[in-house]
């Protein structure tokens, strides 16, 4: 699995000094990927040391994977190989901020959090309320697409992103878009390593536009006795005039991790709650609480009540960490992200649901209603053969996914790594688009350089 | 190049008598489109199916003839120009609206679809499709895949990439192929992002999935004038810097009002030096206190007035003048040459200030008529090109403009596309690997570089000056 005896550490030790190249037990494995251990952690400085260690890695057929605050790098298949682990972590500079332009520029290696109490100065925000986030890098939340809970107002990182600087598989130092609001100079080449785990080039940089922070907000929940009425209230609120921030539909067991945290009352078990969050004026805010109020009751719901000052932000923050909370829990869970539409949502968590049942395991779901479920399969307390039952409901999920009248698109982010291998993959069944994928990474990584395996279609 | 007559046979075989123009004077209609570019094609095509445009792609691939998309033909940069001459795929009969989704917020298009038709299509549900080039009453929704088009309203709602889920696309080797979906997310890599904007120059779009878009509950359409450039764009630096996002910001200078009043009679004042349009969209509580902030900004900074639009024929009237003021230009000037430049919008003021020092020093007149929201120049040379040192001091002054917007970290192009008008001006913003990579992918799909040749990227000719115009100024209308 490694190779040490095939690299030169001198020659890494000469790019990057000394310090910064890690062999110890204890860094090594923080950067574990699927039971794989690198032989060495690389620390760059910058873009132009990346491009030379990646250069090297190529001459010498060393694989790359690239890590910031080591939070996700579960995601994706087991790779094919690995030798080195590239440490953003010395890469955690705002290079440009104008916050009068609202916009921005930061290294990869930046930690979210960090950056948001920077913005949060001058009264702004990144729509990225991301999992891990005292830990979560710039790097990571893009790479890997990190989901936000924002995302039903803002978009996804694709929708606020300006521009990139990255480094190619070929270690090649290249950028795409720019640092304006409003550009269309060249190939969006940037958007295709949104999401691509690294397998094309080390993101060094990254512009956003920002955004201010809203003066007044509240989030509201109501409680429904089954799915049907929750996804009601969620058409209704969706056919409104009202653009909530967020819109967020657990079910029962979703609803006891997010409000085990100091719940409000009315959040009792075995119940659907929905979460609406809105923002700006109090008045409009106001509005919101009637509007809703109007629409939860004629969904028949059991009530709808604000959360308090107090546990307003314990809620949001469980929500964000909802995966995180989940497999601290439960670590052999496995967590898929679907993408699918409104309309079939009801009866995807029906399809879920039946999987479930039949396959023996536990589910649990939180659904983002602009089309995004969270769904965690998780072996029955005290079963002893958990693999075996998960992978077989693993395939069953994305069995269920295809069916025309679901047509979701399943990716299982989260699971352990023998789950992965049992399951057959954590992508699903193939795409008719994978032929174009493997020539995008032809493009950027010919030699296979950058997390080979670790993508879709085996990339 | 000159295409073979058996290869006209073919496609007459392939597509019917009726979808096949090859005579001269039906060609020299699609010689041209909103830019100041020419080309002549060789044959022009009109599939009705993506199976007809896969077998058109081999016969070229067979016949080694270049091809390229084509929709309304208003482009602004010459992507829709048959650079070097062969087959123009018309998708003038693949024009229809597949699906209209209204429950999950989608619609399924053909790529001749025109982008006000579809708008209009989902009027009746309180839906509408963000993206609104000027040209939207003509201009296609696969053009506007293509170049990724904006207009006013994407200060708040995004440009087409935005509203893109999914595609259908007919390779340069012919395969049929989708990318994405209806959903809001497919694993893999964002091929949608990729392909929209990429000017044709990668596959050929045979049909689209967008998002549609809630109408706004109420509207406000305010039009605030000045004396005094500076106090204009302070004005918009202020708004923005306040941290209000209206859902566009548009600026026409006194020059370009008086143009547009005499044509559009919307009611500008001829005797100012510039206006705000403003719009404001969303809840009737936040529209208000959005147009109450607003005014207070303008008048801070001397707007002399600061009009509300009382009824939707007052607002119309007032876009009318915005979204024909490049129309207007058209009939008092025998040509005209329109920028597209980005700038950080912080820097907004001391650019109208450069544009005018420019326009000094060269003797010329420029018009500004923009995006002022999003920091989005269209600085409008006036000449006439019978005046040929006239006509140097326009490219010089042209040279001069977009360098300011690059030194300033901007961009070339917010919205027109770089096509084959700038695409020798990348290597101001790019370097040779940045452009060596967007090649490379380029090739991994369009190896033999037969689909739509010449644009984007930099063949190499004349660095770094802007191309010369050639035919006189139509009555394009840029968003």
């Amino acid at each position: 699995m490694s190779h040490p005896a095939h690299i030169s550490f001198a020659r890494l030790e000469e790019i990057v000094g000394a310090p910064h190249v890690l062999t110890s037990p204890e860094d090594l494995a923080l950067r574990r990927v699927d039971g794989f251990l690198p032989s060495a952690v690389i620390q760059p400085a910058d873009a132009a040391q990346i491009a030379e260690v990646l250069r090297f890695a190529g001459a010498e057929k060393l694989a790359v994977i690239p890590s910031g605050g080591c939070t996700k790098l579960g995601i994706g298949s087991p790779p094919a190989r690995y030798d080195i682990a590239l440490d953003l972590s010395r890469m955690n500079r705002v290079l440009a901020y104008d916050p009068q332009d609202l916009t921005l520029g930061v290294e990869s290696g930046m930690r979210i959090e960090q950056l948001l109490r920077v913005l949060a100065e001058q009264k702004q925000f990144l729509p990225l309320v991301v999992p891990y986030l005292e830990r979560a890098t710039i790097g990571g939340i893009v790479a890997s697409n990190s989901s936000s809970p924002l995302r039903h107002a803002y978009g996804g990182v694709r929708d606020f992103c300006l521009g990139m600087e990255f480094v190619t598989g070929e270690g090649s130092q290249a950028k795409s878009g720019g640092r304006v609001v409003k550009n269309v100079t060249g190939y969006d080449l940037h958007k295709l390593l949104i999401g691509s785990l690294g397998t094309l080039g080390v993101i060094t940089r990254v512009n956003f536009r920002t955004f201010p922070l809203l003066p007044a907000q509240r989030t509201f929940v109501a409680a429904f006795s089954a799915a049907e009425p929750a996804f009601q209230f969620c058409g209704a609120i969706s056919r409104s005039p009202l653009t909530p921030q967020m819109v967020e539909i657990a079910d029962p067991g979703a609803a006891e991790v997010i409000f085990s945290g100091g719940g409000p009352p009315q959040a009792e078990p075995r119940k659907w709650s929905v979460l609406v969050s809105a923002a700006g004026l109090p008045e409009v805010v106001d509005r919101y609480a009637r509007e809703l109020g109007h629409m939860a009751a004629a969904a028949n719901a059991d009530e709808l009540e604000p959360l308090g000052d107090s546990e307003g932000p314990v809620v949001l923050a469980r929500i964000r960490e909802f995966p995180r909370l989940i497999l601290e829990a439960v670590p052999s869970a496995a967590i898929f992200r679907i993408g699918v539409l409104p309309t079939a949502m009801p009866g995807l968590l029906g399809e879920l649901s039946s999987v479930a049942t039949r396959g023996g395991v536990d589910l649990i779901s939180l659904t983002r209603a602009s089309g995004i479920v969270y769904a965690a399969l998780l072996p029955k307390e005290g079963e002893a053969a958990t693999v075996p039952l998960l992978s077989k409901a693993v395939q069953e999920v994305f069995r269920v996914c295809g069916k025309s009248e679901i047509n979701a698109s399943a990716m299982l982010e989260w699971c352990p790594p023998e789950v992965k291998l049992a399951a057959g993959g954590v992508w699903g069944p193939p795409r008719p688009d994978f032929g174009l994928m493997k020539r995008v990474k032809d493009s950027f990584d010919p030699n296979g350089v950058l997390c080979p395996g670790r993508f879709a279609g085996g990339i | 190049m000159q295409i073979k007559p058996q290869l006209v046979r073919d496609l007459i075989a392939l597509l019917g008598p009726k979808a096949v123009l090859s005579e001269p004077e039906d060609l020299m209609l699609y010689e041209y489109d909103g830019s100041v570019e020419l080309g002549s094609p060789e044959c022009v095509v009109f599939p009705s199916s993506a199976r007809e445009v896969s077998e058109i792609v081999r016969l070229a691939n067979r016949y080694e003839v270049p091809l390229l998309g084509r929709g309304a033909g208003t482009g602004l940069s010459g992507g829709a120009i048959a650079r070097d001459g062969g087959i123009v795929v018309a998708f003038s009969r693949m024009n229809r609206i597949l699906e209209i989704d209204a429950a999950n917020l989608r619609a399924v298009v053909q790529p001749g679809v025109v982008n006000l038709d579809l708008s209009r299509a989902v009027d009746h549900l309180g839906l509408y499709f963000a993206p609104d080039p000027s040209s939207q009453k003509a201009c296609t929704i696969g053009g506007n895949v293509s170049e990724n088009s904006g207009g006013p309203h994407t200060l708040a709602y995004g440009v087409t990439t935005n509203h893109v889920t999914g595609l259908e696309l007919v390779l340069p080797d012919g395969e049929i192929v989708r990318t994405g979906g209806k959903n809001l997310e497919t694993s893999g890599y964002d091929l949608n992002g990729l392909f929209v904007g990429s000017e044709g120059t990668l596959a050929l779009v045979t049909e689209i999935t967008v998002r549609l878009t809630r109408k706004a509950e109420a509207v406000k359409t305010l039009l605030a004038v000045y004396d005094t450039i500076d106090d204009t764009t302070e004005s918009v630096f202020e708004i923005t810097v306040r941290a209000i996002t209206p859902a566009a910001c548009e600026m026409l200078d006194g020059f370009t009002l008086r143009a547009v009043e005499d044509y559009v009679h919307a009611g500008f004042p001829k005797d100012c030096a510039a206006v705000l349009l403003i719009e404001v969209e969303g809840l009737s509580e936040a529209v208000e206190a959005q147009a109450a902030a607003i005014t207070e900004v303008c008048k801070l900074h001397r707007a002399r007035e600061v009009r509300v639009a009382r009824d939707d024929r007052e607002r119309a009237l007032l876009w009318k003048g915005r979204k024909e003021a490049f129309g207007a230009l058209g009939r008092i000037s025998p040509m005209y040459y329109v920028q597209d430049g980005v700038i950080p919008r912080t820097r907004l003021p001391e650019t109208l200030r450069r544009i005018a020092e420019i326009a000094a020093k060269y003797d010329l007149q420029i018009g500004n008529i923009f995006h002022a929201g999003d920091g989005n120049l269209h600085p409008l040379i006036l000449f006439d090109e019978r005046d040929r040192a006239q006509f140097e001091r326009v490219v010089a002054a042209g040279g001069e403009i977009m360098r300011h917007c690059v030194d300033v970290g901007g961009a070339l192009t917010g919205e027109h596309g770089i096509g084959m008008e700038k695409n020798e001006l990348m290597s101001l913003i790019f370097s040779p690997d940045d452009l060596a990579l967007m090649a490379r992918v380029r090739a991994s799909f369009n190896p033999a570089g037969r689909l739509n040749p010449g644009k984007v990227l930099p063949l190499g000719k004349g660095c770094g000056e802007i191309r010369i115009p050639h035919i006189p100024a139509s009555a394009a209308t840029p968003a």
